[in-house]
């Protein structure tokens, strides 16, 4: 365990210029006086424009890594960057996106697309400068996602599918850099969930995004990223490392593939060893 | 029939059915009028004295509305300190239940005692009634907004500020709104508690002085002009909370 632990992702040195960039962090937290530490020895880097997953059982601390990435929480140890500058309080250029969709019911679809732009305006980053284009912008993306005709609608009357499109739309129109999702599609059915999938990819063709992805679903990490890190918890650490050999971009044949079958498989087992029948 | 004369004619038709089988009762059981006058005579009574009644009414309406903007106004200041704040919150939240828990009428006394008999002490329980559930319902609103909301916009740079503006006031909105048909309802409550026990005007004043005088048909007048502004007040402000905040209620 001790070994396979040091033996940091090969790219992590190599790659000075990944949009994101873990080094050697450790997460500890405080509640009614005890310290409870729930990452440790966290090294990786994100190559720009792909995607990388985090899968591992529940507290394993994925969700941190994504706060801490996010610039939400502090690490107790170690430096992140993000493009090369060390995060310190949260990030300006970031898309979030979770497994709960929370648009606000008072803006139609459109409207909850364009928050984000509002905010970058009131702040005056010249992304948001150029008003009269957001609008074919939102639309396009919506398009993309298959929301068409639903601009003026009201989130409550859309299905759950519908929201979380809405929600990745959200979380990409001021063209962040960095997208992070936590367990985006938890919420949805299998079938939907694929839809997601190739809306999801669909987004990536359209426009080149860095991915951080924190699932519980190893098919989804298979389809979506281009590495996937297995995490063990208490404390929460990278315990395997695995490249998806699969290209891109993919179909949802490839994942039920025999190649990715057997990914699957080995990381399910890293993850919560089958019990084997006594022999 | 039609959902909506439904839900008006129904309970129409009932108050009515009650008001028959009043104004029955009293000559088929031989009621004595200054125990209960019927309907007819009550409404006779309000008619001649349509003039101070109207005169009583605005007073009341006065004192209540006075006292109700003044408790919207704190309420509003109050609820967004204790939902933006957590030590606000946790230094003024258990004082403001403590405090709801007293018995406003028996504060009446204690106002009259500093203020003198008049509109003063009306308008100071009104507002003392109608100030907690708008206090509580804004600083609910604001303490309730999701974690994964507010990092969406952290992650852009929003100030908090521009959280509590984009996002925090307007879900607050309809626990606001909702807020505004009680609170309104409770500063009548307490204008006419304190006019009942100290003053020399409004609706209260004059229920006590005909119940005083025997003047049953008076005092069941005042009853069913406290009735109608009571359900006019509360009717008004539910219609503003559905029309301003309609997209809360799920079709």
């Amino acid at each position: 365990m001790g070994a396979e632990r040091r033996n940091a992702p090969p790219h992590v040195h190599l790659n000075r210029h990944a949009a994101v960039a873990i080094r050697d962090v450790a997460f500890e937290y405080r509640t009614n006086g005890r310290v409870t530490r729930a990452l440790d020895e966290v090294s990786l880097a994100v190559p720009r424009g792909t995607t990388v997953a985090f899968v591992g059982p529940s507290g394993c601390g994925k969700s941190t890594l994504l706060k801490l990435i996010a610039g939400l929480l502090t690490t107790t140890r170690g430096t992140i960057d993000v493009d090369g500058r060390p995060v310190a309080g949260p990030l300006k250029n970031v898309g979030m996106a979770f497994q709960n969709p929370v648009l606000l019911p008072w803006r139609t679809v459109l409207d909850n697309v364009l928050l984000p732009l509002e905010i970058l305006r009131e702040n005056n980053d010249p992304r948001a400068a150029d008003r009269a284009t957001w609008r074919d912008k939102a639309l396009a993306l919506l398009e993309t996602v298959g929301l068409v005709g639903a601009e003026q609608r009201q989130p409550r009357e859309l299905s759950g599918g519908m929201r979380q499109r809405v929600s990745l739309c959200r979380a990409l129109i001021h063209e962040p850099a960095l997208l992070l999702l936590d367990e985006p599609f938890a919420a949805l059915d299998a079938f939907t969930r694929e839809e997601m999938w190739e809306f999801h990819q669909r987004l990536r063709l359209r426009r080149e995004f860095t991915g951080v992805l924190v699932t519980h679903d190893l098919r989804e990490a298979v389809f979506l990223a281009e590495t996937v890190y297995v995490m063990s918890a208490n404390p929460g650490r990278i315990a395997h490392v695995h490249p998806v050999r699969l290209g891109g971009p993919r179909t949802l044949g490839d994942i039920y593939g025999a190649e990715a079958t057997e990914l699957i498989r080995v990381m399910r087992e890293e993850i919560r060893p089958t019990q084997r029948a006594a022999a | 029939m039609n959902p909506r004369v439904r839900r008006l004619a129904l309970p129409l038709a009932v108050f009515a059915g009650l008001v028959l089988v009043w104004e029955a009762a009293v000559p088929v059981f031989r009621i004595q009028q200054i125990v209960l006058p019927p309907p007819s005579g009550i409404v006779r009574t309000m008619a001649e004295t349509a003039g101070p009644i109207a005169f009583h009414a605005r007073h009341t309406l006065a004192t209540t509305l006075i006292g109700f903007g003044a408790a919207v106004g704190l309420g509003l200041l109050l609820g967004f300190l204790i939902g933006a704040s957590a030590t606000a919150n946790d230094a003024l939240y258990p004082l403001l239940v403590g405090f709801n828990s007293i018995p406003k009428a028996a504060v009446v006394p204690m106002l009259v005692m500093w203020f003198g008999i008049g509109a003063v002490p009306a308008v100071l329980t009104a507002f003392l009634l109608a100030f907690f559930p708008v206090a509580v319902n804004v600083a609910l609103g604001l303490a309730t907004l999701e974690a994964e909301l507010r990092d969406v916009l952290r992650v852009l740079g929003a100030s908090r500020w521009q959280i509590f503006r984009k996002v925090g006031a307007p879900r607050t909105m309809p626990l606001f709104f909702a807020s505004l048909k009680v609170a309104v309802s409770s500063a009548f409550v307490g204008s006419v508690i304190s006019e009942t026990v100290a003053s020399n005007a409004g609706i209260g004043y004059l229920m006590a002085v005909a119940a005083s005088d025997f003047n049953t048909r008076l005092a069941f007048g005042g009853l069913f002009v406290l009735a109608a502004m009571g359900i006019l007040l509360y009717g008004i402000f539910a219609a503003i909370e559905r029309r301003v905040t309609a997209w809360a209620y799920a079709e």
